[in-house]
């Protein structure tokens, strides 16, 4: 008999606790020497409220990515991947508990701190003096952003549990009918479109890139969803491993891992095409309205992070998982995932902290604090292993009356 | 092995109708063998004329310059470049298909994939026509190429974007022609085994490279398949990427955006897909050959015209978006003036109808299967897409910063129509010679998949779908 019932083993709990006890303490460290309750526009209080936004938000987005693939990979008849869904549906299973997260954070810092560093368009009295920002207040401003931001959430919130209900629905259902399947693609359909016009366009306007709220960059929101993308591919990967290694996810072998393995490094070139294209269009043209986004990153404090996101993002990928036998082996593939969750995690602290801290003094000549950047992404991450986990024990392994379920076993890449 | 031969039941046959390997054979080499019948001899005579048409009209521009077009002081990429990108744009539909379905296993590539693989070369052809006629002095065109002379300091420009698509766009047909053509030597070969005359037997016995079919033939064959698609897949990025640099690196308004490089792609793939469907759906007809080009592959064509037709229409509403929220006078003047109001306003409503509101229509399964439909919906988008690229270049330009710079009304004269109309004669020549004289669709690999995915073979899949999975899985173990 195969094991098709996820149950948490008392190490994998442990380890999700201890990290996100490690999550509270750095809270309450940084409670204590940020000092968040202080002045206004204080480095503690900016990098306080930058930290939890970015980890709130890069952790939301890469989760809600495992919808994208459930989604991506259903529209496009994958059958391959039946035989692991599961996973991409425990994982996206995060984004109630990471979307209320998401919310308190985002929302909490728009009405409830006054800090106006990280967006300066909370503040009306500036923006009356800013003549560029003035012109954007149509977007910009608290009203619009926290009913964009409820309805984005509600959204995924909504289509990831009606998905669900069908996706168990069909366990529970007869062999061969192939109603559940057609509802799927209803429901995903939905949420490709749902996505492209949250992450794929708007929603990274909203939240990151009014950060930097005088720049603008069409390529923005692709770059962030490419990003996430890889990301969250990367997390279902090491899921995918940690199952097989503890005796589960019987019907899944090499050749799924080959393939989830040739994603992350399909789309480790993607992002790194989308990066160039964004740069390199932005150095070629040299208008100090554009190059004042990179002027930060390239000089300074977070130079270093600049190239070593490309070489973490692009070089290491693209070097590592080229082979055929490197995607193929658990090893590589779970170091490969590590690295590229960290590298997008980089990736959005560069994204994030530059333009939140650029005017202070302390924010602008070090990336200071990087342990409790550290510390709050621990916490997440217990929390993401629980959620997850937890989701996991609730649902066969194997979705065993879908209709591609049989050419997911037999499946050769 | 055995139970390998297992495909879903869901997924609908690519061959239809009881297939053996002979009929096969039979039924795609019968164009070949056969003389031409009167609707290709028709169809080839019109194509031949356009090209004649377009030789005469690029004579005008060679012999009496540039002046033969209606370019103007601000407006110097008219109609000539707008139809270059479009052009390209329309082959990467075949390097897609090519490249990039077959990394992802995508069974119904086989159907259209020989064709889309021409379809792509001619129209890498066609495109490098405008540019290289565009240059006025057409006869120092070798100036592109960089190469130790005697011009003294006088070199390429390495900087410039128009030269990396020199290197882009050979590299892309060079890669492209391999492919097809490594592809077409095993189906020359049956068919040089099949010929009846001399002459026939002769001539693809050279055109098949003395192919005999032996397991070395095809193991050496299928890793130099997997070679050119590894090479092709970042070319179906780099071309298109190229081309949008041409513009994006500028600083004019409407044409620098970053979002240009995946745009242009996600449009040419659009634009790509229309013309293959515009091709398949005239070659099954008229060949006869809806077995092997089924609904289901309109179908999943057409799926692909509403991801990147949506792709594309989120693009173009960024740019908007951009252009108010930017903060630019200039940016928000090109889209909101010069683009959606202004003279040419009918050209940007008429892409925008065109490449993002019609396609939408092919959420419904019922049109994606509907043939008249799909056929009017791949004219349309073509038109939305040569639109695309004119309402970009021309729209951007005709205004300049100042309005004592602003240029006349620009309508193409007729050696600019005839050169455009020129491109589509060369196009369909070459089509057709191809389809008179080379399989259309790829022999061996139809065979390829006939055994798992042909109607008659998948009927005998039911008995398997109603196994249990532990079963299914237990058998297959054992068949290893």
């Amino acid at each position: 008999m195969i094991k098709e019932q996820f149950e948490m083993t008392g190490r994998y709990k442990q380890w999700a606790y201890a990290l996100m006890g490690v999550g509270v303490l750095a809270l309450v460290l940084g409670f204590v020497f940020l000092k968040p309750t202080g002045d206004a526009n204080s480095f503690g209080v900016t990098k306080f409220w930058a930290v939890l936004m970015h980890n709130s938000i890069f952790f939301l987005l890469i989760t809600i990515a495992s919808m994208f693939f459930i989604s991506a990979t259903t529209m496009a008849m994958g059958g391959w991947q039946t035989a692991m869904r599961r996973v991409p549906e425990a994982i996206s299973g995060f984004v109630y508990i990471g979307g209320a997260i998401a919310l308190v954070v985002l929302l909490g810092y728009v009405f409830g701190s006054q800090n106006t560093a990280i967006y300066h368009w909370k503040d009306a009295e500036h923006v009356a003096h800013d003549k560029v920002l003035n012109g954007k207040k149509g977007f910009l401003n608290p009203t619009f952003y926290s009913i964009a931001t409820i309805l984005v959430i509600g959204t995924w919130i909504a289509l990831r549990h009606w998905y669900r209900k069908v996706s168990l629905a069909e366990d529970a259902g007869e062999q061969g009918d192939r109603s559940y399947f057609w509802k799927t693609i209803v429901i995903c359909a939905a949420f490709i479109v749902v996505y492209g016009l949250t992450v794929g366009s708007t929603t990274p306007w909203l939240w990151l890139m009014s950060i930097d709220a005088h720049w603008f960059s069409t390529m923005y929101s692709w770059y962030t969803f490419a990003s996430s993308w890889v990301a969250g591919l990367s997390l279902i990967m090491l899921f995918i491993v940690y199952l097989k290694n503890q005796g589960y996810l019987e019907y899944v072998n090499e050749e799924h891992i080959h393939d989830v393995g040739k994603f992350m490094f399909a789309f480790s070139i993607f992002w790194t095409y989308l990066w160039f294209s964004q740069y390199m269009l932005i150095w070629y043209s040299n208008q100090p309205e554009e190059t004042v986004y990179f002027q930060p990153r390239l000089k300074g404090p977070y130079s270093g992070i600049f190239y070593l996101n490309l070489i973490i993002n692009f070089v290491a990928p693209i070097l590592i998982l080229m082979k055929r036998s490197a995607k193929r082996n658990y090893a590589t593939v779970t170091f490969m995932s590590v690295v590229l969750i960290f590298g997008h995690w980089l990736d959005f602290y560069q994204m994030i902290m530059p333009g939140s801290l650029k005017g202070d003094e302390n924010g602008g000549n070090s990336i200071g604090l990087f342990l409790f950047d550290m510390g709050v992404a621990a916490g997440f991450i217990g929390l993401v292993m629980l959620v997850a986990g937890n989701k996991l024990t609730k649902a066969s392994l194997l979705p065993k009356n879908h209709p591609f379920v049989k050419e997911s076993i037999v499946h050769h890449t | 092995m055995s139970l390998l031969k297992y495909e879903s039941t869901l997924r609908e046959p690519l061959v239809d109708g009881e297939k053996t390997y002979h009929q096969v054979t039979e039924d795609i080499c019968r164009p070949v063998e056969e003389k031409a019948n009167t609707g290709w001899k028709i169809g080839f005579t019109i194509s031949v004329a356009l090209l004649l048409f377009g030789v005469y009209s690029v004579y005008r521009e060679v012999t009496y310059g540039i002046g033969q077009w209606n370019l103007n002081k601000t407006i110097g990429w008219g109609w000539d470049i707008t139809n270059f990108v479009w052009w390209v744009g329309i082959g990467h539909a075949g390097t897609l298909i090519s490249a990039i379905l077959l990394l992802f296993r995508q069974g119904w590539r086989t159907g259209v994939n020989r064709a889309a693989e021409a379809m792509t070369i001619f129209a890498v052809m066609c495109a490098g026509q405008f540019p290289i006629f565009h240059m006025g002095r057409v006869w120092d065109a070798f100036f592109v190429l960089p190469y130790a002379n005697s011009r003294g300091p006088l070199w390429v420009n390495f900087a410039s974007p128009l030269l990396w698509d020199v290197f882009a766009i050979s590299t892309y047909f060079t890669v492209s022609l391999l492919f097809w053509y490594s592809g077409l030597i095993p189906d020359f070969a049956t068919i040089r085994d099949r010929a009846k005359t001399k002459a026939r037997k002769l001539w693809y016995g050279v055109v098949s490279f003395g192919w005999t079919g032996s397991t070395k033939h095809w193991q050496r064959h299928e890793s130099l398949s997997l070679v050119l698609a590894g090479l092709s897949t970042p070319l179906v990025l780099s071309v298109h990427t190229i081309v949008s640099f041409d513009f994006a690196t500028s600083v004019v308004p409407g044409w620098h955006t970053t979002i240009f490089p995946p745009y242009f792609v996600a449009g040419a793939i659009f634009s790509g897909f229309a013309m293959v469907q515009t091709l398949m759906l005239v070659t099954r007809k008229v060949m006869k050959l809806d077995d092997y080009i089924t609904l289901g592959h309109i179908e999943a064509m057409n799926k692909v015209i509403v991801l990147t037709g949506s792709i594309v229409g989120i693009a173009y509403l960024t740019e908007l978006f951009m252009a108010w929220y930017g903060g630019s006078k200039f940016e928000f003047d090109a889209f909101y003036k010069y683009r959606i109001a202004g003279p040419y306003g009918w050209s940007y409503w008429t892409m925008m109808t065109c490449n993002v509101i019609s396609p939408q229509l092919f959420w419904s399964k019922k049109l994606r299967r509907n043939v008249a439909f799909t056929f009017i919906m791949s004219i349309v988008v073509n038109i939305g897409m040569w639109f695309e690229r004119f309402v970009i270049i021309v729209t951007s330009v005709y205004r300049d910063y100042i309005p004592s710079s602003w240029s006349v009304y620009y309508r193409p004269t007729i050696w600019e129509v005839g050169f455009y109309l020129g491109t589509f004669g060369l196009f369909f020549t070459c089509y057709f010679l191809f389809s008179k004289f080379a399989p259309v669709i790829a022999i061996a690999e139809i065979k390829h998949v006939l055994k798992t995915s042909g109607e008659s073979f998948k009927e005998k899949m039911d008995v398997i779908e109603k196994e249990s999975v532990e079963h299914f899985a237990h058998e297959h173990a054992h068949a290893h």
